[in-house]
Order: structure tokens, then C-alpha cells, then sequence
């Protein structure tokens, strides 16, 4: 594949936690406009994609390169990372009592708009968008004025991710396991949220275990994760097999360096 | 005794009002009393320097003052200027009473172990008696403003009885222009059944001394919700007593202190638990920044009887430059078996997970910084029942915490 017209692109990605390795080669590109799911058992590092990409401490990269719209991830602060366009909706939102949501949504949207060079928003002007959002998930606005997730409910936690989310416009949403704990009413609500905002460009990954939110949010690819690294890639149909057979077919021969290990 | 001490206690002479021979007791005991140093326990952290160095005298005459607005709430206001009784108000409510009477609670609820509680018995010149009659619900706001001009030196007093089921809203509010000196003790005799919900805030920064209490007894299944907001000053001390004296009575107290510069704040909370079946939550959260001092005492004494009590305190400090200073000893003494008790005293850092969270949003690490250390008081303020109160403080807190470097 071409770096033309990529928006992210992954390159034989080694990271680790704690001395750990975790990813062990990942290679990914993802042009725009295109949803890409990752699948694959417990371990395989599907969340911490999401981290080493963001930037979080603790989520060392040994070797390798990841881009976004040519931009090397790995040379930005984590906020930087989010300003150029990179959101990582959160398997487990954090709770933070005592900081509004409304808030945190402002000072969110005014520092990305900011780096942007945009004007910020009047409180007048934010807190019709922060509305309009609310509605869009279903979450009542009265959520506006609570510490940020405190005291949600899991499900109202996603929903609170995916308001973020709309309100802050992102080229790349990275969405962690963000069906875990939703019954489907609450998953429909969350995927209906998530497409109203595919378009040709924003991309989006999906990481999942189940197959079940991709009923929900059609993916133009299908990647299953095994130790680090992407065993196999197919279309939506992939998914399917998957959830039929488990991910035992997929356990490759194991390779050189791994009986070493 | 100290030369600021006598100089102070002559003035007691002009006093003549029914509560003599209360005063004649406590200045008996203020005499046999040792003027504290670094060695008295409950000044350990706390030098009296600033009372000593004072120059803030009794005035003859005083400059007119008006508390400040709050917006949204109309208070009934009990004003005193430089320690005088300047206003009360007008029309009370139905059940409602303020007097300037002898009262048998005056020195009954407030221990004679501070010193400056002994200083305000003698020279508190205008004491205030409120009394909500029985199952009266009392619901405007009745705020006690203790405004002092510059260089005065002023000491109020007020005692509050709640009757049986009734229910009141009291702040106490302290406002120094300039130099000054205080002592400002309230003694709160709440009922059985009766709820006091009560806020301190002491805002006043500044070259000023300000020393107070206040001292609640609660009788069965009376309530209490307490809130104390305090900016660090030259000096400020504030003692509260939280006493059980019936059964299923509970009490919550919230405090928040936020220091600068070379200020200086102390809280001792102490709690009482006499009698079983009585429950306390205490929320203890500052900030200091600069090369200012915080000093924070909450003991929590469980008597042998008092089966079933549960107690909880928590006091979480963050530091904003490695100059500034917290001293925080939790203390409980629990003689009871069984009993629910649990405290916790920490220099907190900040939470790295919310930190991170912040930032994948795109906002700026120091700006999440600074979220999260304001988040971290506000959720005090949160909880502040009367709204109205709560967004008049906040940006005051804001704004000051705004001011505030991190070092």
C-alpha cells in the first residue's frame, strides 16, 4: 500500500508495558473515511494500541513508526496527538469529581480549536453544540453539569465518550472495546452515535471482542490481533467467521523467536 | 500571661450585661491559663507572633460597612462592626428570635481549652441569642458578618438554640479591611430532630489575625452539615467542637483551605462521640501554595459508651511549591468495641489516570493540572446544600486559586 492518501499508518510497531512486549510488529494503514475492526483474544494488545498511540505513560515503543497525516505520533505530547486529530474513546472512562463535564467538554473543544487557530466558542455558543450532543446519545443534558463520569452507569460512560467524541470532531477515533458492558439497546445508541459521524474522512478502529457491534457498525475491514501482531485481515464477512469459530484456527505455527522465548 | 493579653482583657471592665459572672469564670480561667508557645500541643505549628505583634485597638467610633452581596439570597443579617452590634434583622419569621439576654448556653457548649474562646467570653461585648422555636423550619438564610474596619480590633459572640425539629441556615461570614484582630466563637445547641446547616467562611486574606470557633452539641437524631471555607491570613485559627449528646445524631463536616504567600491557616476539628449510634463525616481538603502553612487537627474521640458510632475523616492536602507546609494529624482515640472508624490524612498527588484522560482530549497538561487540583475543592463546593452560596463562593475560589503559582 502506498503512503499516499494515508491517514494513519502503523510500521512495524514493538512496544511494551512494564518490559513486557505487547505489540510485536504491527503493521496497519487506514485511509480515510474507512472503519477498521480489531478483533482477537484476550491479551493480544487491542487496548494497548490505543494507548501506545495516544501516548500514555507506561506504554513504551521499542521500535517502529506510526503517523497520522504524515505527523509522527511517537515525536508529540499526548495532547498533541489529540489536537492533530486522534481520539481514543476509553474501554474504562475515568471519573473526575469536583471538574464539571460541561467543563471539561469546553476546555476540550476551546484547546483543539485553539491549536487549530480558531476563536473559541462563547459559553452561549458551546453549551447549544454540548446540547445538541447530549441529545444525540440520549444522555440527558442534566449530565452536563456532573462531575465528569461521576457516578454514571457503564453505558452512560460510552455514551459520554461518543458526545465527546461529536463535539470534538477527531480525523481518527480509536473506540476500546467500547460495547463492553452494553446491553443493545445502549450499543445501538452508541453505534447510531458513531455513524452519524462517518464520512469520507474521519476513520475510525474498532477494537471488539464480539461481533455483535459490528452488526451495528459496518467495517470496511477486519483485523484479527494474536500476539502483537495482525494474524489475518478480511472483509466484514470475517467477523462472522470469527464469531462462529473462535480464534483458535487462527493460531499461526509458532515462530523462531517465540520458542526462544 | 502575655503584655497583648493584658492589654486586651482591661477592656472587660466596660462590659455590664447579665452574662457577669460567666465572664468573671472564664477570666479567672484565662488567668490561670498558660499563654501557648511551640511547646502547647494545640499550637504546636501555630506561633502567636501576630497576636503579640498586633496593633489593631478597640474603637471608639467606627466606619459604616455593609457585608457583601450574595447574589440570589436575602439574608437575614446579624452585623456587628469592630465588634459592635451595628443591625439585626428588622422582621424575623415567625419563631424566630434574637436577644441580647443572659442565656444559660453562653460558655456551656464551647470547651474552656481555648484560650481565645476564654479571650472572646470576656471581651465579646454584644452576645447575640437566637432561638428557632420548636418544629419551626426557618428558610431564609441567617448570615452573622463579623466586619472589621482597619485597625480595629473587634470580638462577637453569638449562641444559637435550635428547639426540638426545627431547622436553620446560618453562615458566618468575616470581612477585614485591613489590619485587624478577631475572635469570633458561635455555640450551637441544636435540638432533637432539629437540622443546622451552618457555613464559616473566613475569606478575609490579608495582614489581619483572626482567631474563632465554632461549637456544636446535638441532641438525638439531630442533624448537622457544616461547611468551613478559609483563605490563610497573618493568622487564622479556627477550632470547631462537634459534641453528641443523644443518640442517632449525625454530623457532616466539609472544610476547604486554600493558602498564599506566607499565610497561614489552622483548623482543629473535634468530635465528640458520647453516646452511641451517632455518625461523622469529615471532609478536610486544602491547598498550599507559596511558602504558606496549613495546619489541620482532627481528633475524634469514641467514649466507652458509645457503641455503634461511625466515623469517618478524611483530609487530603496538595502542595503547590515545596516551599509551603502541611501539618495534618488525624487523631482518634476510640475506647468503644464496636464501632465503624476510619481516617485517612494524604500530601496528595495528582490523579495520573485523569491527567492522561484530560489529555487525549487535546487539553494542555498544566491546564489539567490546574483542572484537577480545583476539581479537587470543588467537589466540596458541590456539596454545599444552598446553591446560591455555592456559585457566589465558587469563582472566589477560582479566581484565587487562578492567582495561585505552581512552584
Amino acid at each position: 500500500m502506498s503512503n499516499e492518501n494515508v491517514l494513519l499508518s502503523i510500521k512495524d510497531l514493538h512496544a511494551s508495558v512494564e518490559e513486557k512486549n505487547i505489540l510485536k510488529g504491527l503493521n496497519l494503514d487506514i485511509k480515510p473515511g474507512e472503519v477498521h475492526a480489531i478483533m482477537g483474544p484476550n491479551g493480544a494488545g487491542k487496548s494497548t494500541t490505543g494507548y501506545v498511540l495516544s501516548g500514555r505513560d507506561g506504554y513504551e515503543v521499542d521500535s517502529g513508526s506510526a503517523t497520522l497525516d504524515g505527523q509522527d505520533l511517537f515525536d508529540m505530547d499526548v495532547e498533541e496527538r489529540a489536537r492533530a486529530g486522534l481520539f481514543l474513546a476509553f474501554q474504562y472512562p475515568v471519573e473526575i469529581p469536583g471538574v464539571s463535564n460541561l467543563e471539561f467538554l469546553k476546555v476540550s473543544v476551546d484547546s483543539q480549536r485553539e491549536a487549530r487557530g480558531e476563536e473559541a466558542l462563547t459559553s452561549a455558543e458551546f453549551l447549544k453544540l454540548a446540547k445538541e450532543a447530549c441529545k444525540q446519545v440520549n444522555l440527558p443534558v442534566s449530565f452536563l453539569k456532573r462531575g465528569v463520569n461521576e457516578g454514571f452507569s457503564g453505558g452512560e460512560k460510552k455514551r459520554n465518550e461518543i458526545m465527546q467524541m461529536i463535539l470534538l470532531k477527531p480525523k481518527l477515533c480509536i473506540l476500546d472495546e467500547t460495547d463492553s458492558g452494553l446491553d443493545i439497546d445502549a450499543m445501538q445508541v452508541v453505534a447510531n452515535g458513531v455513524n452519524s459521524q462517518r464520512d469520507s474522512e474521519r476513520s475510525f478502529i474498532v477494537v471488539t471482542h464480539y461481533q455483535r457491534l459490528l452488526d451495528y457498525i459496518k467495517p470496511d475491514f477486519v483485523h484479527v490481533l494474536a500476539d502483537g501482531k495482525i494474524v489475518k485481515s478480511g472483509d466484514a464477512s470475517l467477523a462472522k467467521e470469527l464469531e462462529a469459530q473462535g480464534y483458535a484456527w487462527l493460531q499461526t505455527e509458532p515462530t523462531e523467536d517465540e520458542i526462544e522465548d | 500571661m502575655s503584655e497583648w493579653l493584658q492589654h486586651a482583657i482591661a477592656h472587660a471592665d466596660s462590659i455590664q450585661d447579665g452574662f457577669a459572672d460567666q465572664r468573671a469564670t472564664s477570666l479567672a480561667l484565662l488567668t490561670d491559663t498558660k499563654w501557648p508557645s511551640r511547646k502547647t500541643e494545640a499550637w504546636k505549628y501555630t506561633p502567636l507572633r501576630a497576636v503579640e505583634r498586633s496593633s489593631a485597638v478597640f474603637k471608639e467610633e467606627s466606619p459604616e460597612l455593609t457585608p457583601v452581596d450574595v447574589e440570589g439570597l436575602d439574608f437575614l443579617e446579624l452585623t456587628f462592626v469592630d465588634g459592635q452590634l451595628v443591625s439585626m434583622p428588622e422582621d424575623l419569621p415567625e419563631g424566630l428570635t434574637i436577644e441580647m439576654q443572659e442565656s444559660d448556653l453562653f460558655t456551656t457548649i464551647k470547651p474552656a481549652r481555648h484560650i481565645f474562646g476564654l479571650v472572646n467570653d470576656v471581651l465579646a461585648a454584644d452576645v447575640a441569642v437566637v432561638t428557632v422555636a420548636e418544629n419551626v423550619k426557618i428558610d431564609s438564610v441567617l448570615r452573622i458578618n463579623n466586619l472589621l474596619s482597619n485597625g480595629a480590633q473587634g470580638h462577637i459572640r453569638v449562641v444559637v438554640e435550635l428547639e426540638a425539629g426545627a431547622a436553620l441556615k446560618v453562615v458566618e461570614n468575616a470581612e477585614a479591611h485591613g489590619a485587624t484582630l478577631t475572635t469570633a466563637y458561635t455555640e450551637f445547641l441544636i435540638g432533637a430532630g432539629a437540622h443546622l446547616e451552618h457555613y464559616r467562611f473566613a475569606l478575609q486574606s490579608g495582614d489581619n489575625v483572626a482567631l474563632g470557633g465554632s461549637h456544636f452539641k446535638l441532641l438525638g437524631k439531630a442533624t448537622l452539615n457544616s461547611s468551613i471555607i478559609g483563605f490563610g491570613s497573618d493568622l487564622q485559627r479556627i477550632d470547631t467542637d462537634i459534641i453528641y449528646a443523644g443518640e442517632k445524631a449525625e454530623a457532616k463536616l466539609n472544610a476547604i483551605y486554600l493558602l498564599d504567600g506566607t499565610e497561614l491557616f489552622d483548623l482543629h476539628a473535634n468530635v465528640e462521640h458520647a453516646v452511641p449510634n451517632c455518625t461523622t463525616e469529615e471532609n478536610i481538603r486544602g491547598i498550599a501554595g507559596d511558602r504558606s502553612r496549613a495546619v489541620f487537627n482532627g481528633r475524634i474521640h469514641i467514649h466507652r459508651d458509645a457503641q455503634k458510632t461511625l466515623a469517618e475523616l478524611n483530609n487530603r492536602n496538595l502542595l503547590l511549591s515545596d516551599k509551603a507546609e502541611i501539618n495534618t494529624k488525624p487523631e482518634l482515640e476510640i475506647y468503644a468495641d464496636d464501632v465503624r472508624c476510619a481516617h485517612g490524612a494524604t500530601i496528595a498527588e495528582i490523579d495520573k489516570k485523569a491527567l492522561y484522560y484530560l489529555q487525549t482530549r487535546g487539553v494542555s497538561r498544566s491546564q489539567a493540572q490546574l483542572m484537577l487540583s480545583f476539581g479537587f475543592i470543588n467537589e466540596l463546593i458541590d456539596q454545599m446544600p444552598t446553591a446560591e452560596l455555592a456559585e457566589w463562593v465558587r469563582p472566589i475560589i477560582r479566581d484565587r486559586f487562578a492567582q495561585m503559582e505552581v512552584k
